[in-house]
């Protein structure tokens, strides 16, 4: 089926229309481009009922996605579990809240397989025999393991001080996978030197337009599980910020189509305090992001100090009435135990952050006890086992014997005495 | 020699806001600057441009706007993710 709602890209800063090729950056003014759709024809076209007819995937939004044929890459992802969170709701003092666990997403346990599935998609579609990104961990292992499949040489450039797992998680693929000393900025800028360079696709860089899109799909996936319908707060944690702002983007196009009522909804935002530019900025009533050139947080996933895009992520938080907080190492710990231990969900760093920062923002009011909220969890928690060193305890170590359990383990009397 | 056009995100600390500062390196350097954005508060000023000239002339440019503290970045930095 050719996608005739996919029209064109477009310059966020001017309007000027541009065709749909590997290009990301408006030839005026710099301004980055975005995919826009023919929603006049989407109208009607789309239904719930059509929806939910499909697989199980991100794909079943596909005339909201920027490919012009059928998804040949990553058509299994998505459609993770949203799960009604009572027991943390009960820890963190809200009323009712939802997890929208990503860290189960298909193939690499992150939000990242979405965005790679629709870059690499539309990368075999403009006909790119390389593909590559930088990344702060999680990309490198959606991008080597969804080019894998796919048959795609693929280049991941990563900082030098990952998280073995996340390291490992590259490697495995066969992926060429080059880490770079010094600071991400460093990264960053060989990253652009190559992408202009050489003909290849950047999923972060020249496929932007078409990557970031893909992130729509985790909030058309939490309003449809839902019923239907948008949750009045979504806590969503940000490195670049494009997450935040698809979100915003999913749930406006959902109400555009008449899919999901027109009810009010806040978009908030989460950093670690070791790098929160975003939200820093936000508090200070700025919209101009100063970046931060050594970020120092276990949260590696999401410590980028030059958020490409910050400016609209404040924008979209100020829209919608969200607000934006940030949590220190040991509140990440504590997120990540938090919701371990009610929930049974392992998340890294970065759902660590989401959990600490909604934390605060129900704690101050900001999200009202007594509403609803959303808890984006974007990566699982297996992938980055070094932030937890030592602070969960150790097993107890006995001998195989009923009498040192007993002694040691488990005493029935004082059991039964609670 | 080849001539290179680069595409760059200058950021200039409030100190440096009321110098001629791109005045100042189009007498210096071999260097074709083209403004496309800019944005300026009491805080800091933000300036997007092109330079078009030989490698060597646009690096030792850039080189000289670092040593003065203003921070320079290829457009592209301002797209890339995690
Ligand atoms: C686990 C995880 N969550 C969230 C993010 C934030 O994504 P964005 O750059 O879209 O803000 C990242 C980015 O790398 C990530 O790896
Ligand atoms: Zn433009």
């Amino acid at each position: 089926m050719e996608n005739s709602f996919f029209s064109n890209l477009k310059c966020r800063e001017c309007g000027k229309l541009y065709p749909k090729q590997a290009i990301h950056v408006c030839d005026f003014d710099f301004g980055p481009l975005e995919a826009v759709y023919d929603y006049e024809a989407i109208r009607g076209k789309l239904t719930r009922q059509l929806i939910e007819s499909r697989p199980q995937s991100m794909w079943r939004y596909r005339e909201l996605l920027p490919i012009d044929g059928e998804p040949t890459v990553g058509r299994q992802v998505g459609f993770t579990p949203l799960v009604k969170a009572d027991r943390l709701a009960k820890a963190l003092g809200i009323r009712e809240l939802y997890i929208k666990n990503d860290t189960v997403n298909y193939p690499t346990l992150s939000f990242k397989d979405r965005v790679v599935s629709v870059a690499l998609s539309r990368a075999r579609e403009l006909g790119f025999e390389v593909v590559a990104c930088a990344s702060t961990g999680n990309l490198a292992n959606s991008v080597a393991a969804n080019a894998a499949s796919a048959g795609l040489k693929s280049y991941v450039l990563i900082p030098a001080d990952l998280e073995q797992g996340k390291v490992l998680g590259s490697l495995v693929y066969g992926t060429q996978v080059v880490a770079i000393h010094g600071a991400y900025d460093q990264v960053n800028r060989l990253c652009s030197e190559i992408a202009g360079k050489y003909g290849w696709g950047f999923v972060n860089v020249n496929l932007r337009p078409y990557y970031a899109e893909g992130s729509k799909t985790m909030g058309f996936e939490i309003a449809e599980q839902l019923g239907w319908r948008l949750p009045q707060h979504t806590v969503i944690p940000m490195a670049s910020g494009s997450l935040l702002t698809k979100i915003h983007k999913a749930y406006k196009e959902f109400i555009d189509l008449g899919l999901v009522e027109k009810t009010p909804f806040s978009v908030h935002g989460a950093q670690a305090t070791g790098c929160s530019p975003i939200s820093t900025s936000l508090k200070r009533g700025s919209d101009l992001v100063k970046p931060v050139a050594k970020p120092q947080t276990i949260a590696k996933s999401l410590a980028i100090g030059t958020p490409a895009d910050g400016y609209y992520a404040i924008h979209s938080m100020n829209q919608t009435g969200g607000s934006a907080d940030d949590c220190s190492d040991e509140e990440i710990i504590e997120g990540i135990r938090l919701l371990a231990e009610h929930e049974g969900i392992f998340a890294e760093t970065a759902g660590g952050v989401t959990v600490g920062c909604a934390k605060k923002l129900i704690a101050s009011g900001k999200i009202p006890a007594d509403s609803s909220a959303v808890l984006c969890i974007t990566g699982n928690g297996l992938k980055t086992q070094e932030a937890l060193l030592n602070q969960c305890g150790a097993p107890r170590v006995i001998n195989p014997s009923l009498r040192e359990f007993e002694d040691q383990i488990y005493q029935p009397d004082l059991a039964a005495a609670f | 020699m080849a001539e290179e056009k680069t595409r760059l995100w200058l950021m200039f600390p409030a100190r440096l806001i009321t110098r001629p500062i791109i005045w100042e390196l189009a007498k210096k350097f071999e260097v074709v600057t083209n403004i496309r954005q800019a944005s300026i508060t009491d805080e800091v000023g933000l300036l997007s441009l092109s330079f078009q000239g030989e490698r060597s002339e646009i690096k030792a440019a850039i080189a000289w706007l670092e040593e003065m503290g203003v921070k320079v970045e290829p457009v592209e930095i301002n797209t890339i993710e995690g």
